[in-house]
C-alpha cells in the first residue's frame, strides 16, 4: 500500500470514527427529556410566577401528556419539563391524585428550602407531614454553571380517601392541593425529582417511574 | 570498533534523551499535578495531593525511560527501507542491566508500599482517634450521620435537633462521618478534603476528616447509582465554630 493510500486510509478511520461518536452523541441529547416546557406565568405579584403541576397514580390520566407514555400503569406527574424565570419567586401548586404510604427516610417528610419552611395543604400551612402518610414529594436541587444553589424539597401528602381512578381519561375525586413558594437565584438547569419509594421493581422501590425521565422527574430551567 | 562507537553514540544520545524526559516529568510532577488535583481543605487531602506529587515524581525516570527508548527507536533505529529486515543478534546475559532494572524496580516498589502504609495508617490513627472521642462525648467532636438515596444526600447531627440537606461543619474539629444508604450503593466523596467511602444499604461505613480551611466544598456521589446520578452532588459549608453553632441554633425542628 502506498503512503498516500496508507494516509488516506487513516485519515477515513478517524473522520469515519468522529462521525459515528457524533451521532452517539446526538442521539443521546435527542433521546434527553422532555415533554413540552410549562412556562412559569406572572401572577401579577411583582417579581412572583405560578406554575401548577399535578400528580397522578396512573399516567393515562394526566401525566406523561396524558397519554400513558411508553408505560401507562406507572404513576407520573403531569409535567416533566418546567422553566421558570431567574431571581424570581415560583408559587407552585401541586395537585395531588394518588395515594401514597410511608416515606423509606423520614427527613423527607419536612419541607426544605421553600419561603419561610413551610407549605400549605388544603389551606393548612405546616412545615412537615407524617412520614407515613405521604404521596410523593417534589424535590429539586441542583447546582448551576455559576455556582447558584438550589435545594426545594417538599412532601406530597397523600388522599386519605383514595387515589384518582382512570375512568376513561378523567379524574374522579378532588386532589390534595399543596402550595409553597421558592426563590430561584441564578440561570441553570436544575433536577427534581420524588423522593417518595414509588418506583418499584429496584432495591428501595427507586426504579421503573423513579428512573425514567418524564413520569418522576424531570428538570426545572431558569432561565 | 565501529560498533562499539555506534553503541556507546547511542546510548550517550538515549540518555540525553532519558534526561530530558526525566527533568519534563519531574516539573510535571511538582507543578502540573498539583495544579490539577482539587484545592486541599483538610490534612487528608494535602497529604494526599504530596502523595501524587512524590509518586509522580518518582514514576518520572521510569517513563523517562521507556518513552526515550521508544522515541529513539521510532526515529532512529527505524527501517527505512523496502521488505521486512533481518532479525539482529539476540542479546542475553546483561548482568549489569539485571541487577540495575531489579534493584531500582525493587527499591521503587519498596518506597512506594512503605509511604502508602505510613500515610494510611496515620490516616485510620486520626480515624480511630475521632471514634474514640466521640465514643467518650468529646466536645471537640462532631458526629454527622450521612444517608444517601437516589439522588440526594441528608445529613443530621446525633445529640441535636437538626436534620439537613446541605452539609456544616466548623473548621478544625474532628468529624466523623457515619454513612449508609437507603436504596443502592452510592460514594460519599468530599472533594478537597481527600475522603471517599461507599455508602452502602443496611451498612454503616464510618470515616473521619478534620476540614482546615472556611469556604464551601463539594460531595459528588462516585458509584454510579442511576438515573441523575451526574447531579447527586450537593455543597459542604465549612466555618468557623461561632457561626456552626449559630447555624445549628437557627435550625427548626424537623421530624
Amino acid at each position: 500500500m502506498s503512503r498516500s493510500k496508507t494516509i488516506g486510509v487513516a485519515l477515513s478511520s478517524v473522520l469515519l470514527g468522529a462521525g459515528v461518536l457524533s451521532l452517539m452523541g446526538f442521539g443521546l441529547a435527542s433521546a434527553q427529556p422532555h415533554q413540552p416546557a410549562l412556562t412559569a406565568t406572572p401572577t401579577g405579584t411583582r417579581g412572583h410566577v405560578a406554575l401548577t403541576i399535578s400528580v397522578y397514580p396512573d399516567s393515562q390520566i394526566g401525566g406523561n401528556r396524558g397519554t400513558g407514555g411508553a408505560h401507562p400503569d406507572w404513576v407520573s406527574y403531569s409535567n416533566d419539563n418546567l422553566v421558570v424565570p431567574a431571581n424570581s419567586v415560583v408559587d407552585m401548586t401541586v395537585k395531588q391524585y394518588d395515594t401514597g404510604g410511608e416515606l423509606n427516610n423520614s427527613v423527607f417528610g419536612n419541607v426544605f428550602g421553600t419561603v419561610g419552611n413551610t407549605m400549605n395543604v388544603n389551606g393548612k400551612e405546616v412545615s412537615s407531614w407524617d412520614p407515613t402518610s405521604i404521596g410523593h414529594t417534589f424535590t429539586l436541587r441542583g447546582i448551576s454553571g455559576d455556582g447558584t444553589r438550589l435545594m426545594v424539597s417538599v412532601p406530597i401528602p397523600f388522599d386519605t380517601n383514595k387515589g384518582a381512578e382512570n375512568n376513561g381519561g378523567g379524574v374522579e375525586i378532588a386532589p390534595m392541593i399543596v402550595k409553597f413558594s421558592f426563590k430561584t437565584g441564578g440561570k441553570g438547569v436544575y433536577q427534581w425529582n420524588c423522593e417518595f419509594p414509588c418506583g418499584g421493581s429496584r432495591q428501595g422501590q427507586f426504579g421503573e417511574a423513579m428512573s425514567t425521565y418524564g413520569y418522576m422527574s424531570g428538570t426545572l430551567t431558569v432561565k | 570498533m565501529t560498533n562499539q562507537n555506534d553503541n556507546k553514540k547511542h546510548h550517550r544520545d538515549i540518555f540525553i534523551v532519558w534526561a530530558l524526559l526525566t527533568v519534563i516529568g519531574v516539573l510535571v510532577g511538582l507543578y502540573a499535578t498539583p495544579w490539577l488535583m482539587p484545592k486541599s481543605a483538610s490534612h487528608t487531602m494535602s497529604m494526599g495531593i504530596l502523595t501524587m506529587v512524590i509518586f509522580t515524581v518518582a514514576a518520572a525516570p521510569v517513563a523517562a525511560l521507556v518513552y526515550a527508548v521508544c522515541l529513539y527507536a521510532l526515529t532512529i533505529w527505524r527501517h527505512r527501507g523496502e521488505g521486512v529486515p533481518a532479525d539482529g543478534p539476540a542479546i542475553r546475559g546483561n548482568g549489569p542491566a539485571t541487577v540495575l532494572w531489579l534493584v531500582g524496580s525493587t527499591v521503587l516498589t519498596l518506597f512506594l508500599l512503605i509511604w502508602g502504609l505510613g500515610l494510611l495508617g496515620s490516616d485510620q490513627s486520626a480515624g480511630a482517634k475521632a471514634s474514640i472521642e466521640a465514643a467518650n462525648g468529646g466536645s471537640a467532636e462532631i458526629t454527622v450521620d450521612v444517608t444517601a438515596q437516589q439522588w440526594l444526600w441528608s445529613f443530621s447531627y446525633p445529640g441535636t435537633h437538626v436534620k439537613s440537606l446541605d452539609l456544616y461543619l466548623p473548621v478544625n474539629k474532628d468529624v466523623e462521618f457515619n454513612v449508609t444508604s437507603k436504596d443502592v450503593v452510592h460514594g460519599f466523596w468530599i472533594v478537597q478534603m481527600g475522603i471517599k467511602v461507599n455508602a452502602n444499604p443496611g451498612v454503616i461505613t464510618t470515616t473521619s476528616v478534620t476540614p482546615d480551611k472556611i469556604g464551601t466544598y463539594t460531595i459528588r456521589c462516585t458509584e454510579i447509582c442511576g438515573l441523575d446520578h451526574a447531579f447527586m452532588m450537593t455543597k459542604v459549608h465549612v466555618v468557623s465554630e461561632a457561626d456552626f453553632q449559630k447555624w445549628l441554633a437557627s435550625q427548626p425542628t424537623r421530624i
